[in-house]
């Protein structure tokens, strides 16, 4: 009810704000440019992966004939779906152990007062300041010391360390907003500190666990640097590592370079046209409606 | 007061869960974040390269800024790579920032259609940015891309690779990740719509409409969120890799902070760890400067408005 009475305030706020002209003319011509920007590079691609000879229709010329060719040798020769897994797998692996231990630390920051609390704090947020590519050789060091080179693991153990910052403050913002009483009514029923977290908080904090979860989840999978740095044995290797393979791989092979890499980009397109809703709310800090 | 004492009754309960909760995220902020950062500032006073790999050894005070003396002088790309990073830098707040905020006010506007186009104008942000160095690598082929079509039109016989030519190539190269703003898009957009509505309508009978109201009413009341936004575009304008990598590798003029650090230390056969580590402490001082730069600039332009006001 209250949510109709606010649409029918701003519907009636919109209409006594009829936009002047020059307002007008640089709203139109702003929405013009995102179309464009946003499109003509994606549309330009998919075009050309059509193209049996890309070279022979350069730039927006449509293909003559609809060449599948490409598609098809995506799938049954470069194994596109075997990157697909690794990337899946390593995302998934080091959303889900930073977010646990992100959403563990960040309670007892919200919730509990202890001495170095302020601390904790200031160095988690700092990190958010430190260039990642300014640790590349301690951390590629690191890794050659943990002989974890060229596995899964060591993307999975910097995915799950980088980026703390980010999802701590989305998390510990949510853990703040939470009533008191619910913790205090699960500390009278004799529920101990851990079984409070699990039982009752973490659950109402889900939705705010969620968006950093997502967040993490598609700066993992779309990672390139340290991706690149610590694979080298091609079967292993994440999507976007895959690509700098392309040049050479394909060579004089444009249709297959560009069916490849529509191919590449779709399931990040796909996954936020069904959860568009829930990434524009996410991304936005949850004031706009999806 | 009660609450007090229980709490201390169980004291070691409460500290014991108050450890492990935190150990793992100080945990692995140790790994990846105090070690390396430890590492990079001590080596950086180090002889430790292809010749020394297990051991680095520390110059003596007496050659203490060895390695920073090289970088400076010796070094034939640091500058290049500087002056093009603080570039990016530069660009990401007065041009990234300003394009996002134009089209986050159209987008707030109660126009049909603008939630699909909103929708649609994230798309290129979902994609990983090495991808969309690919594609703009393609866009740029002299051979079938769409750049140098366009160029044809003015410039009869032009066949050349833009991405090779000194001085276009780093203009190419802005233009293939700078207007992607997104996700700042969406940032702005978040706090405009978070803006009171009766604040909003307080301007309307003011008579202040469209531009108007949100040069004065909006824009100011997002500021804080304009200046984080600031800091981000700048700091990961300085911070480039994946295009310079895919797109250049350093050709024409091109090169940035980040890409020097990955040659000396990774890629060159001649590895310089204790030199990549003294570009990495300039890297990080660098981003340091940015930040201390933009909080300056906000708030200076805002005491000014505000005694403009007055």
């Amino acid at each position: 009810m209250r949510e109709n009475g606010k649409r029918k305030k701003r519907a009636s706020l919109s209409g006594a704000t009829s936009l002047s002209g020059g307002t007008k003319i640089l709203t139109y011509i702003s929405l013009a440019w995102a179309l464009l920007v946003a499109l003509m590079p994606l549309v330009w691609l998919l075009l050309s992966s059509f193209k049996e000879d890309p070279l022979a229709r350069p730039g927006f010329q449509l293909p003559e004939s609809i060449c599948l060719d490409g598609y098809i040798s995506t799938f049954r020769d470069l194994h596109v779906m075997r990157y697909f897994g690794n990337s899946m797998v390593i995302a998934f692996v080091s959303v889900v152990l930073s977010i646990l231990m992100i959403s563990m630390s960040a309670y007892v920051v919200a919730r509990l007062d202890f001495k170095g609390k302020g601390i904790i704090s200031i160095l988690l947020y700092s990190t958010m300041f430190i260039p990642p590519t300014a640790l590349t050789y301690p951390v590629y060091n690191l890794v050659n010391r943990l002989h974890i080179y060229d596995t899964r693991s060591a993307l999975i153990l910097i995915y799950s360390c980088s980026g703390i910052a980010i999802s701590f403050f989305v998390i510990k913002n949510y853990y703040t907003n939470i009533p008191k009483e619910m913790e205090e009514a699960a500390r009278i029923d004799g529920c101990g500190y851990v079984q409070t977290w699990w039982r009752v908080i973490f659950p109402i904090a889900r939705p705010g666990i969620m968006t950093a979860a997502v967040l993490a989840f598609l700066n993992n999978w779309n990672e390139y640097y340290w991706a690149s740095l610590v694979m080298i044995t091609r079967e292993k290797m994440t999507v976007p590592a895959l690509l700098s393979t392309f040049t050479t791989a394909f060579r004089t092979n444009y249709n297959g370079l560009f069916s490849a890499m529509v191919v590449i980009i779709l399931p990040p397109i796909i996954l936020y046209c069904v959860f568009s809703k829930f990434f524009v709310e996410a991304l936005s800090g949850g004031a706009v409606k999806g | 007061m009660e609450k007090k004492k229980r709490a201390g009754g169980l004291g070691w309960r409460r500290k014991g869960f108050i450890l492990a909760f935190l150990a793992p995220t100080l945990t692995a902020f140790a790994i990846f974040y105090l070690y390396p950062i430890v590492t990079v500032i001590f080596t950086s006073f180090c002889k430790w390269d292809y010749t020394n790999i297990k051991t680095p050894q520390f110059w003596g005070w007496d050659e203490l800024w060895d390695n920073y003396q090289y970088i400076f002088q010796t070094y034939p790309y640091f500058w290049e790579a500087l002056r093009n990073s603080s570039a990016w830098a530069l660009l990401g707040a007065v041009v990234q920032v300003p394009v996002a905020t134009l089209i986050a006010l159209a987008f707030s506007r109660k126009i049909k259609g603008v939630r699909t186009i909103r929708n649609i104008y994230i798309i290129p942000n979902m994609i990983s940015t090495a991808a969309m160095g690919m594609i703009f690598l393609q866009l740029y082929s002299p051979l079938y891309g769409v750049v140098n079509p366009v160029i044809r039109l003015f410039n009869k016989g032009f066949d050349e690779n833009i991405l090779l030519l000194k001085g276009p190539a780093f203009w190419a190269m802005t233009c293939a990740y700078i207007f992607f703003t997104g996700t700042t898009t969406l940032l702005i957009l978040g706090n405009i719509m978070a803006v009171p509505e009766d604040v909003r309508e307080a301007a309307v009978l003011d008579g202040a409409d469209g531009l108007k109201q949100d040069w004065y009413i909006t824009l100011p009341m997002i500021k804080g969120t304009l200046k984080t936004v600031s800091v981000l575009a700048a700091t990961s304008g300085f911070l480039l890799y994946n295009e310079v990598y895919f797109l250049t590798k350093g050709a024409a003029g091109t090169y940035s902070i980040s890409y020097v650090i990955r040659e000396l230390a990774i890629t060159s056969p001649r590895t310089q760890f204790g030199r990549a580590n003294t570009v990495a402490v300039v890297q990080i001082l660098a981003g340091m400067v940015i930040i201390v730069l933009i909080n300056g600039l906000y708030s200076i332009s805002w005491k000014k408005k505000k005694e403009g006001c007055r």
